[in-house]
């Protein structure tokens, strides 16, 4: 009865959550391409969340996403992006003498928004950051490309549109061409001189590309699985890869 | 915000297909959140929905500064309305306007005599009505052209009610309250701005929305015009705080430069004029402080190159600058520009770097993977997920993701859009849930014993990361660290071997009915040939199935049991008519000799 099966895994083995194996694939695109992976707090400051990445109190740039506020403690919120944990690392990085450096975190993250097929409280995205003194839009374009061929098939192509962020400049709207269609995938851009020197590096010096986005949404794409919430049910009918 | 095709082409008459304008303005711009050809009567006009981001709100949100920037864009001809605005005949005037307090920037006002109220011409109502706006009164309407129009929010106001013909911006009283036009009351504090007289009246809430106060009524004969300009943070926050979101406060918080103010009084002036021949209007007075002094900006070719990663020449930069008639001067590939009033996104080198970036368009930067001097370390965390994770399914648990809001907990979030306030304290109640769920669908997982594992963050109340587990005992929860340290030393990863590729199915909705069924055959009769008959007879509902589950030999004959679960993507299916098919097979059965247990 200890005969593999097709997966070549024990015949009594476990199956995995589609989201977990695509954490474990984005990974491993991203240490091939020498990102260092970087981990940080579910339960974020809203320093890091907010204010390291310039989006300031009071200005409706904080409109652009929807938060969810601790009670009694009004410097905390759940992080809305995994951009909070990049910002740190780079951060510490600098401290450690270590630029230029690249990192890349999955993590959960949280809106406080009506849930729909598309839309839940809780997700997972992925976010990356490069910094160095020559790194450029082209190196963002190279990189993401890479990333989505290998997430999606060789067929996909990758274009840049204008947006805007808080925390970059120039920002752009990724998207990419799967099966036809241009779907919007991740946001993007050149990391804002006030986010640099928040975490003490020089503007003038460095240049440093960041990126973020659902990582559902890349396996709703790739596996065709019609509604977020199913990935959050606890019904491993999910599990069927 | 709305644009109507036909309204921009009074500006750009050459501007191109609704189509082909709209990639332009995704691809150079901002997102096209939908596009909607409407008619009326015979005019057929096409109605955008751009969604202008904070960076541009500034300058874009009217139908001239949408045109003003395509016309640099696509380098055709913009039709500057201004020459037709002109007043030829203004009295003086009495007004007195102050502005006392510095959240107002400038302070805009004009009196008109002698005017109607009434309705709109023909070509006001299809403007406003093209954007979803509706038509009210002429003076109310002039007010919505002039702000969808140019970008500056307008107010008119009764003249009769304001005593003295004075008018002030101050911050409000504790406690003071104001009715707004359509009722409702609502009560101030020191941190909001009103636009006041002097007897302590409050006719508007600054740059949000006006009051009833001095509302036109349909004996209005003579108005104040106001036009002003007021600190972005302030008008946010007020609007926040009591709850009121209007197009004009979309505006100011934004930070509207205060030179828009004076073209502003001139476009809605004009168009008053238009409406009531016979108005007489007397002369402006304007509140401004301290214009903003012109401001410059450095930037060097080498760095917008750098940021791009593309190689942008000097002159093509200059063009680009001409294009958008910003005066430059250039020494070296080094530029200075004057920045023009309303682009109050370009404040450092960055920001022409986007500007250019976006003007060339974002397909001509190619991509290029980069190479850095960087020894990535390893993460312990990530690593320990990894481990435990493997460890498990290895052990035959599968992996669930269960929510991290629950009804009870340690830590409380505030106004959240459901009704779970809180984190969870642990994994296991959530474990508890998906265990009873699965073990339902038992049947169609094609298993009878689930086990179950989580990895993921709890809050006790502090963030902690665990481990819970649960088979057939009760349910296993340690903390991440305390489970890794059952890890081996001479532990490696087991190798596998997933179909990335495969395709999702859903399952249906509706309840299955799960059916066992065991046949005894001869020795040396295959559970295969069994099988095909089951197949052959069991109709297209089978989600899963039929499986053997269980077979032994006694007496010369073999019994095999097979499991078979039904279930419809369309409809609950009934006890009555799986019976149906179990008899039905099992009389095939029969029929090959075979005892049907």
């Amino acid at each position: 009865m200890s005969e593999e099966n097709k997966k070549g895994l024990p015949a009594q083995a476990g199956t995995i959550h589609p989201l977990s194996l695509l954490a474990e694939e984005a990974y491993k695109v991203f240490s091939d391409m020498g990102f260092e992976i970087a981990t940080g707090p579910e339960l974020e400051s809203e320093w890091y969340n907010f204010d390291v990445l310039n989006v300031p109190k009071d200005h409706p740039a904080r409109d652009m996403q929807d938060t969810f506020v601790i009670k009694d403690a009004k410097e905390k919120v759940l992080r809305t992006h995994t951009t909070a944990v990049i910002a740190r690392a780079i951060e510490q990085a600098n401290k450690e003498g270590r630029i230029p450096s690249a990192f890349i975190s999955v993590g959960k993250v949280f809106r406080n928004e009506a849930t729909d097929f598309s839309h839940e409280m809780q997700f997972y995205q992925i976010d990356g950051g490069m910094i160095g003194e020559n790194i450029s839009l082209s190196n963002l374009k190279g990189v993401l490309a890479h990333f989505y061929k290998k997430m999606l098939g060789e067929d996909v192509e990758v274009e840049f549109r204008p947006s805007f962020f808080p925390f970059t400049e120039p920002s752009i709207e990724v998207f990419a061409k799967f099966n036809g269609k241009w779907l919007e995938m991740m946001g993007a851009g050149m990391a804002h001189p006030n986010v640099l020197k928040n975490i003490g590096l020089n503007p003038k010096k460095y240049q440093c590309l960041l990126f973020g986005g659902g990582l559902d949404r890349i396996a709703m794409i790739k596996w065709g699985v019609p509604d977020v919430r199913l990935f959050y049910q606890g019904d491993l009918r999910l599990n069927q890869i | 915000m709305k644009y109507s095709y036909n309204w921009l082409k009074w500006y750009i008459p050459d501007a191109p297909e609704a189509e082909e304008l709209a990639d332009i303005f995704t691809y150079h711009l901002a997102e096209v959140e939908s596009l909607e050809k409407i008619k009326d009567g015979k005019e057929e006009d096409t109605i955008f929905d751009i969604k202008i981001l904070p960076n541009r709100a500034h300058d874009l949100l009217s139908h001239q500064g949408l045109a003003r920037e395509m016309a640099s864009l696509l380098e055709i001809k913009y039709n500057d309305p201004t020459p037709k605005y002109k007043i030829t005949k203004s009295k003086p005037t009495k007004l007195i306007k102050t502005i006392e307090t510095p959240g107002c920037r400038r302070y805009m006002g004009r009196i008109v005599r002698n005017v109607k109220i009434g309705p709109s011409p023909d070509w006001v109502v299809k403007h406003l009505e093209s954007i979803g706006q509706r038509s009210i009164n002429n003076m109310v309407d002039a007010t919505n052209l002039t702000m969808f129009d140019c970008g500056q929010p307008a107010h008119v106001f009764d003249l009769s009610k304001v005593k003295d013909l004075k008018l002030q911006v101050r911050q409000a009283n504790p406690g003071e309250k104001i009715t707004l036009l359509g009722g409702e009351e609502k009560t101030l504090n020191e941190t909001m701005m009103v636009i006041a007289d002097d007897y302590g009246n409050s006719l508007d809430i600054a740059g949000i929305k006006g009051g009833k106060y001095a509302e036109l009524t349909a004996e209005t004969t003579d108005i104040i015009l106001e036009c002003a300009n007021f600190e972005p943070k302030s008008v946010r926050k007020t609007a926040q705080a009591l709850n009121i979101f209007t197009d004009a406060k979309k505006r100011f918080e934004n930070d509207l430069s205060p030179e828009v103010a004076a073209f502003g009084m001139t476009e809605l002036s004009a168009l008053i004029a238009e409406m009531c021949p016979e108005a007489v209007f007397e002369d402006i007075v304007d509140v401004y402080p301290s214009k903003p002094a012109p401001r410059k900006l450095s930037f060097r070719t080498e760095k917008i190159c750098k940021i791009l990663g593309l190689d942008v020449a000097a002159n093509a930069i200059g063009d680009i600058l001409k294009r958008y008639h910003i005066e430059y001067s250039e020494n070296g590939g080094v530029f200075e520009i004057t920045v023009p009033d309303l682009r109050l996104d370009l404040t450092m080198e960055e920001d022409m770097a986007e500007e250019i970036g976006r003007v060339l368009g974002y397909d001509k930067v190619k991509g290029t993977i980069p190479k850095i001097d960087f020894k990535p370390k390893g993460n312990e965390l990530y690593a320990k997920i990894v481990w435990a994770r493997s460890k498990l399914l290895n052990d035959g648990y599968s992996e669930v993701m269960t929510t991290s809001f629950k009804d009870k907990g340690k830590v409380s979030v505030l106004a959240s859009a459901s009704d779970k306030n809180y984190l969870r304290e642990n994994l296991s109640d959530g474990l508890k849930e998906s265990l009873k769920l699965n073990q339902t669908n038992a049947p169609v997982l094609g298993t009878d014993r689930v086990k179950i594992f989580e990895i993921g963050t709890v809050w006790t109340p502090s963030e902690e990361m665990r481990v819970g587990y649960v088979g057939k005992t009760e349910i296993k929860e340690t903390t991440l660290d305390e489970f890794y340290k059952e890890m081996p030393k001479d532990f490696s990863l087991i190798e596998r071997n997933y179909n990335l590729g495969a395709k999702f199915k859903m399952w249906p909705l509706y309840p299955f009915i799960a059916r066992d069924l065991a046949v005894w055959v001869p020795e040396g009769t295959k559970s295969s040939d069994v099988e095909k008959i089951i197949k052959e007879n069991m109709g297209d509902m089978v989600i899963r199935g039929p499986e053997l589950f269980d077979e032994f030999k006694k007496d010369g004959k073999v019994s095999y049991a097979f499991r078979t679960v039904f279930q419809s993507y369309e409809r609950t299916l009934t006890d009555a008519e799986i019976n149906e098919i179990m008899a039905k097979i099992s009389d095939k059965l029969k029929e090959c000799g075979w005892e049907v247990r």
